[in-house]
């Protein structure tokens, strides 16, 4: 069951009434949108090019912000009704006021300030005020949402990441039979679709999908996304398989094992964000993380670790070389490889991750 | 903390390091005098002493008294209240960088996996960190690491790098970007309970009670300095100008790394004077000043001396940066009745911290008070938050005010990404279509 495409979708989802907003990375609480009928539409990857943000952004900025600006000047968010940025990293900020201060977008920009570096109860108490300031802002561009209906979104949230828990479990126990490629369009169909869909469909694809996986080396992958565009199909050749990820658009980006209990609706989304996996755009300590990739190499008896080390990407690129001595420290092998967005994998790129695999135990 | 250790600082301190700055001054060759500059600032002996006596003493600060590595934008209000030595990595990796050291420092991070696309601060700092290399002598270990993500997020992923290095607490101040006004009481309020909790923080490391009134005093301190900080700034706008802000860029270091100190007051209040005199006098930095510049981002601290020439023989003399300013905006927002809730506001809300219409309205501001005629804005690959927008900066500043500038792409520190007759060719033509508008921009030609 192919996913639709991101644009065709949004204009779907205009054509039944409900609003769209394109958002821009990392996290998000997207419960407070569903609440208000609005779906989110992520871009994280979009295939606009480079070349239109070439006049407003530095060649050392990351591929996800050049692409992000590129498709926004290429009237690539047009069907979006308003434009949500979350703040994620120094690039990302400061894209969040150049468009709309600079570059004259007249939609409505909302913007998003996660706590960062803390997770204890202050962090938590400006958390909640953050998502009423939000839920405000929202009022204005969507219209206050119906009785009962933030309820329903949390619980939605909910089933989605039950929905992806189940899928992440079949894949490292090794009960599912997909590809690298089809395993990540379902979970990246996440990004877009309106949540009740995306869990018939999660679910849909780990029922038809299950049985043993194709044996191969399991190893979990790290980093911002599974690019390069070519990355995906190379790994089944190559008779890799992806077992876990530790990708922020993927794996870092729902709450693993069981929720937090669940109370008002605005504390309960509070306190789930605050329960995602450690992420270097969150300012999570180190260890955590590393404690997090060990985790996850042990439940899905990966052989190593992969990092796949996003160009100019600062907060991962800070973490990965403590984190790759620390999982080398732990008798977890790994490996670090510099990648850009789209393409095939560079015969370079390539030939390193061969010889990673001979390497192996 | 031990005694003897206390001892020996307090002697260093009050004994062998003035002994042997008096020596190396009583040895010091003054230069001939340059043509193309006025007479030297007879201030900048002093801050040679001030800030080698400040790196010369931290070397002996350890085990004397608590050290703390902070950043630039930290409140470091709260940790003089407990007696800490403090340390600002930004301000030693600059001074690798003037001293075109950064490549060979950042070389030892490099080669621990840290990637050349990274800041040339932090790679200068963890290159350091790890091998020791520094132009200093030596740097005190920290004990303890204050951060404040109020200059960018970079800091955070960088002095967490530094926490596990150095296996010591990073006590964190989470500064939210302010996006327009609507959101700021709660931004604030925040990082007030933050800065709250910090003191608790601080009591457990430092083992000692807050002094409520010592911190006072040091917040008037703070205050007082950047406010004569603000008023050596101001000496600028004076034509011609009395320094550049390439010599301001130099004189800024004691209002980073001193401030709250009576040695940054009095230096300030030294050089303010100074200034002044030279202002009252007519004695220009630059013999000759025709083109008065604004410039964006932070030095080029390799390029410093060299630019500092080029502008010079082109009568060009830049006279207000954002960078220097940093320090200066928003000290008048210390309130001492309500000390915390205003140290919230300082730092909460420089202007790193806030959108770039913020920063539209503030360039602005600056080129109309210091009367410029164009604007260099560099764009530092290390520094994202501050280079990012330059570009639509670039023409906005050509709408209004309707001055011409021109974008210089380099580094701080990383001398590896800097071409110094690209630059040159680059600037040149700048000053040629200034030369095109007239003194004091009459038309709107040949923007770079």
């Amino acid at each position: 069951m192919t996913p639709p495409s991101r644009r065709a979708y949004a204009l779907e989802q205009k054509a039944r009434g409900r609003k769209v907003a394109a958002v821009f990375p990392a996290r998000y609480p997207a419960e407070l949108l569903w609440a208000r009928d609005v779906c989110p539409v992520e871009v994280w990857d979009p295939p606009a090019g480079t070349q239109a943000a070439q006049a407003h952004l530095q060649a050392n900025v990351c591929s996800v912000v050049h692409r992000a600006l590129s498709l926004w000047l290429s009237g690539g968010t047009g069907a979006a009704d308003f434009l949500l940025f979350s703040h994620a990293c120094d690039s990302l900020q400061n894209l969040s006021t150049l468009v709309p201060d600079l570059l004259g977008e007249g939609r409505p920009c909302l913007f998003f300030y996660p706590p960062k570096g803390r997770r204890d109860d202050l962090a938590e108490g400006y958390l909640e005020r953050q998502l009423e300031a939000l839920s405000e802002r929202l009022d204005e561009a969507a219209g206050r949402p119906r009785e009962g209906a933030l309820e329903r979104a949390v619980a939605w949230g909910e089933a989605r990441t039950r929905a992806l828990n189940d899928l992440y479990d079949a894949r490292a126990g090794g009960r599912l039979a997909a590809s690298n490629g089809e395993f990540y369009a379902a979970v990246r169909a996440c990004e877009y679709l309106w949540p009740e869909e995306a869990v018939l469909r999660l679910d849909a694809f780990r029922t038809e999908r299950s049985g043993p996986s194709a044996s191969g080396i399991p190893l979990v992958f790290s980093g911002v996304l599974p690019q390069p565009a070519g990355l995906l199909p190379r790994l089944d050749d190559l008779g890799v398989r992806i077992a876990e990820d530790d990708f922020i658009a993927c794996g870092r980006r729902f709450v693993r094992g069981s929720l937090p209990h669940s109370g008002e609706p605005l504390p309960t989304v509070a306190r789930r964000f605050l329960a995602l996996p450690p992420c270097s755009t969150a300012g999570s300590p180190v260890p955590d993380r590393l404690d997090f990739l060990t985790r996850l190499a042990g439940r899905s008896s990966a052989r190593g670790v992969v990092f796949l080390a996003l160009k100019f990407c600062e907060p991962e690129l800070f973490d990965v070389p403590t984190l790759a001595e620390g999982l080398r420290s732990r008798g977890i092998p790994c490996l670090v490889l510099e990648v850009e967005m789209g393409g095939d994998v560079p015969a370079q790129t390539l030939t390193r991750l061969e010889a990673f695999l001979e390497s192996l135990p | 903390m031990s005694a003897l250790a206390r001892l020996r600082y307090r002697l260093v301190k009050d004994a062998l390091l003035p002994a042997a700055l008096a020596l190396k001054r009583g040895g010091k060759k003054s230069r001939p005098p340059d043509p193309l500059f006025g007479p030297p600032l007879k201030s900048t002996s002093d801050l040679r002493r001030i800030m080698a006596r400040h790196y010369a003493l931290a070397s002996h600060a350890k085990g004397a008294m608590p050290v703390a590595w902070v950043t630039s934008g930290a409140p470091v209000e709260l940790l003089r209240a407990f007696g800490f030595y403090t340390v600002y990595p930004e301000n030693h990796s600059a001074l690798c960088g003037a001293r075109k050291l950064g490549p060979e420092i950042s070389a030892e991070a490099e080669a621990r996996g840290y990637s050349q696309d990274l800041c040339s601060y932090a790679r200068v700092d963890l290159g350091h960190a790890f091998s020791g290399k520094t132009p200093v002598g030596s740097l005190p270990a920290p004990d303890l690491l204050f951060c404040a993500n109020n200059i960018c997020q970079t800091v955070l992923y960088w002095f967490k790098a530094l926490s596990r290095e150095y296996g010591i607490p990073l006590v964190l101040l989470d500064t939210p970007y302010l996006h327009g006004g609507r959101d700021e009481a709660s931004a604030f309020a925040y990082v007030e309970d933050q800065l709250r909790r910090a003191v608790t923080d601080l009591e457990r490391f430092a083992r000692k009670d807050f002094d409520e009134a010592r911190f006072l005093q040091v917040l008037e301190s703070s205050r007082r300095a950047a406010r004569l900080w603000g008023g050596v700034l101001e000496t600028l706008r004076r034509r011609p100008a009395p320094m550049t802000i390439f010599d301001a860029f130099v004189h800024l270091m004691p209002i980073v790394s001193l401030r709250g100190l009576p040695v940054c007051e009095r230096y300030y209040e030294g050089l303010l004077a100074e200034l002044r005199d030279r202002a009252e006098r007519g004695v220009a930095a630059v013999p000759g000043e025709r083109h008065r510049l604004l410039w964006d981002n932070i030095a080029i601290w390799f390029a410093l001396g060299p630019l500092a020439r080029l502008f010079a023989e082109h009568g060009a003399v830049p006279v207000v940066a954002t960078y220097t300013h940093a320090w200066a905006e928003t000290a008048h927002q210390m309130d001492l009745q309500n000390p915390f809730a205003a140290l919230a506001r300082t730092y909460g809300g420089i202007f790193l911290n806030r959108d770039l219409a913020h920063r539209r309205a503030f360039l602005e501001a600056l080129s109309r008070e210091y009367a410029v005629d164009g604007a260099v804005l560099h764009s530092a690959r290390s520094c994202k938050p501050y280079s990012i927008g330059q570009y639509d900066l670039k023409q906005s500043l050509r709408e209004t005010p309707g001055i011409p500038s021109v974008v210089l792409e380099a580094d701080m520190t990383d001398h590896r990404v800097w071409s110094e007759a690209q630059a040159r060719t680059r600037l040149e033509a700048f000053f040629e279509a200034l030369e095109g508008r007239g003194i004091g921009g009459s038309s709107d030609q040949g923007s770079a």
